[in-house]
């Protein structure tokens, strides 16, 4: 572990620090011989006194171009900033820009002296050498050479502690005049980084995209997660914490009860969510990417939602905390001046995070950054380990390196949590000691699911119908019954005629459907992952009728892909199976039958299937090549009590036609179960699919089945 | 107008002078306490002669102001 401890570094940061005043003074000498040059007072006076006029704008004309003076100094906006720009387009550069990036070269140097590593490596140094020194085509040279021969993670990790100064010294003396000014921000330490340092794209451009209120739902957390989260408040409990609920959406939100007996509560915010730029949850990396550049984000408006949901009362004390995206996202609650109206904010420790620019709107707030140097993460505000400013004396800021030099693998939260643990007693000591109001029992947590905007209601508007309840033989039961996740597959096979119709005699629904002559035979099975009546799997087998009333002119296949509702033609059940006694209960409303209650295996992907009933059936293979269409309603009909039923599933998510299928169905060998005695009775032990419909992701409404007069 | 930008212009001149001087003692300071970059005498004798060079024409851009 190491700081800016050393004194030689120490001194070097104080003279870049001073050749940075005198860059600004130089600056703004350029700034004012610009204006005199450019100012309409002076041109008016060309006919009273056109030598003198003439003489002056000579004068002015070499103040602000001279190569050995201000150099090519045309500075200070309006139509000095389009010369400027043709100039630095042009090479020409100001003697302001050679005094900020000598002040740049001492940071470098500086920050070699804590990490010797950047000049003992000869292609870092190469890669540096030529930045400073302004060879575009050699540093670019040596940064592919570098990247071949680390790999870009590796690379990027060494570069690090430099990163934010060889970018800016490259900025100020390339001959793209739109990263200027970032350069400047970043060389001066005077503001957060407006744009790109390399391409000079607007960050704010960028940031601004992330749009929303944000918005906060109450969710639980799965058992196995709160039984990790700490029962006690500290600084190594709250970070345990975020690494707990991890990149995932979600935030924390903990009451403590502290030492004083006051009741007092913690915001806990992770990161950066893994996966697509620009999702609906604030976490996205434009997410990310707004809460560093801007002064509210989506992230913390979500943040403040959840805090206003929470319940706090006015003026309760409120510790935040936050990890990379979510320290950026804490700070940006902290210096929101009416959330700290409503609660005192008493501290705010940001791990990871690019936070150098905010400023928290109370000023009793204690806050507290803990960054790594090869962590690139909170360099993306401009500022890493070769700063020399002084931003925030009043903050207590832990910058350190540590062995590993390796990102992301340092920016992990389990890292720092590990560094702070075991190597920064100091740092770790302090800040607990900070927290000390906090280090009590935890009395309450509740977990959060965030969003940029209020989401609609899970399910909306498939699932929006009106309830009813009706007394079940275990109960009373709400249908229809509404599954929010669910899959299903759906094979058809080819069965013995003779035995289907068998099933089907006396019924009234008969003959079966007939496919070369064989019957048809839809095996249907179903994962109901989240339902209004708990998660449960079923299978059914269904010999396909045409209906009630049988029409010779029905074409079944078009008949098949109608909507439930004008569907006639439908699969007999003779045999079903459920896995939860729930399930069992409500089956005979919604299907007319009695399932089976057996154990049900459920895997499909895009590609395979693996079904499994008890010591009854496999079902399983390769769904080959599959057509996207919309997932199919399913209709079931029986007979119960001498009446005929007519069952439907209607059905909202994408699916995919298998018209080849690999998919085998196997009964278990040796196996008494009624079920394993139909599928032989069917010929369909060892049976192929002839083809198939799967649903990997669906919402289904499933209501009770309804008597249809008797065919 | 023009004797306010003279004198804005004078008072940049004596300001860029200040800033030879302070570079000059800066480069000064860190060789006497041997922590200067070898680099680093010819970028500042550099500053420090362009900071000398630019004052002068500041300087003589507000006297051509002022007439």
């Amino acid at each position: 572990m190491n700081g800016k401890a050393d004194p030689v570094a120490e001194s070097l940061r104080g003279a870049a620090r001073e050749l940075v005043d005198a860059a600004i003074t130089i600056q703004e000498a350029a700034a004012h011989a610009t204006a005199a040059l450019t100012d309409g007072a002076l041109l008016r006076t060309l006919p009273r006194s056109p030598r003198a006029a003439h003489r002056a704008y000579r004068a002015l004309l070499r103040a602000t171009t001279n190569g050995r003076g201000l150099g090519y100094a045309f500075t200070g906006g309006g139509p000095a900033t389009a010369v400027a720009k043709i100039g630095a387009m042009a090479g020409a550069e100001s003697l302001a820009v050679h005094v900020l990036a000598t002040s740049l070269r001492l940071r470098i140097a500086a920050v070699a002296l804590d990490h010797p590593e950047l000049t003992g490596d000869p292609m870092l140094t190469r890669l540096i050498g030529a930045a400073a020194a302004d060879r575009d085509l050699e540093a670019v040279r040596a940064l592919r050479a570098l990247v071949k021969d680390r790999g870009a993670v590796r690379a990027l990790s060494q570069l690090a502690p430099v990163f934010g100064e060889v970018l800016a010294l490259r900025a100020l003396l390339d001959e793209n005049p739109l990263n200027d000014a970032t350069a400047w921000l970043i060389a001066t330490g005077r503001g957060f980084a407006t744009a790109d340092p390399i391409t000079g794209m607007s960050n704010r451009a960028i940031a601004v995209r992330d749009t929303g209120e944000g918005a906060a739902r109450r969710i639980d957390l799965p058992p196995e997660e709160s039984a990790r989260l700490s029962g006690r408040g500290s600084l190594l409990g709250f970070l345990a914490n975020i690494g707990v609920i991890g990149t995932t959406g979600r935030i924390l939100l903990q009451s403590v009860r502290g030492p004083d007996g006051v009741l007092r509560h913690v915001l806990q915010a992770p990161g950066m969510r893994a996966g697509r730029p620009d999702t609906d949850s604030p976490q996205d990396l434009l997410g990310a990417f707004s809460s560093a550049v801007l002064a509210s984000s989506p992230y913390s408006r979500a943040l403040a939602k959840a805090v206003a949901d929470y319940g706090l009362p006015q003026g309760a004390e409120l510790a935040l905390v936050g990890h990379s995206a979510g320290g950026a996202a804490i700070m940006n609650l902290a210096q929101d001046a009416e959330f700290c109206a409503r609660h005192t904010v008493t501290h705010a420790v940001s791990i990871g995070a690019p936070v150098d620019f905010k400023r928290p709107a109370d000023p009793r707030t204690w806050v507290a950054s803990v960054t790594n140097q090869h962590d690139i993460i909170p360099t993306l505000d401009g500022q890493g380990a070769g700063n020399c400013f002084d931003l925030h004396p009043d903050w207590y800021v832990v910058d350190y390196s540590d062995a590993t030099h390796l990102f992301p693998t340092c920016h992990r939260i389990d890292r720092y949590l590990a560094n702070l643990a075991d190597d920064l007693p100091e740092a770790h000591d302090h800040i607990d000691e900070r927290l000390a109001p906090y280090r009590g029992p935890v009395v309450r947590t509740q977990a959060y699911l965030l969003f940029d905007d209020p989401p609609d209601p899970e399910g909306f508007p498939f699932l929006s119908v009106p309830t009813h309840t009706v007394d079940g033989p275990a109960g009373p039961v709400e249908l229809p019954i509404r599954c929010q996740d669910g899959g299903a597959l759906t094979a058809y096979f080819a069965a013995d005629p003779g035995a289907a119709d068998a099933l089907l005699k006396g019924t009234g629904f008969g003959p079966a459907v007939r496919v070369a002559g064989r019957a048809l035979v839809a095996v249907h099975t179903a994962e109901n992952r989240r339902t209004s009546s708990g998660g449960y799997h079923e299978l059914h087998l269904g010999v396909v009728v045409p209906g009630p009333w049988p029409r010779r002119s029905l074409l079944l296949w078009p008949d098949l892909l109608r909507d439930a509702g004008r569907r006639r033609s439908g699969g007999f059940l003779v045999g079903s199976a459920v896995d939860t006694e729930a399930a069992r209960a409500v089956a005979p409303l919604v299907w007319g039958d009695e399932p089976y209650l057996t154990p049900l295996g459920f895997r499909l992907t895009r590609r395979h299937a693996h079904v499994s009933v008890g010591d009854v059936l496999t079902l399983r293979g390769r769904l080959g090549p599959g057509l996207p269409v919309n997932d199919r309603d399913l209709v079931g009909y029986t007979r119960a009590a001498g009446t005929a039923l007519r069952s439907c599933v209607r059905t909202h998510g994408p699916a995919r036609l298998h018209p080849v299928p690999l998919l085998r169905l196997a009964v278990a060998p040796g196996s008494a179960h009624p079920l394993a005695g139909r599928l032989r009775d069917l010929g369909l032990d060892g049976a192929r699919a002839l083809l198939c419909l799967s649903a990997t992701t669906r919402r289904t409404l499933v209501d009770a089945a309804v008597a249809v007069p008797s065919p | 107008m023009s004797a306010e930008h003279a004198e804005i212009l004078r008072l940049d001149a004596h300001a860029l002078t200040a800033c030879a001087e302070r570079l000059r003692e800066l480069q000064e300071r860190l060789e006497a306490e041997g922590v200067a970059p070898q680099w680093l005498r010819e970028s500042v004798n550099a500053h420090v002669a362009a900071c000398v060079e630019a004052a002068a024409d500041l300087k003589a851009a507000a006297e051509r102001l002022n007439r």
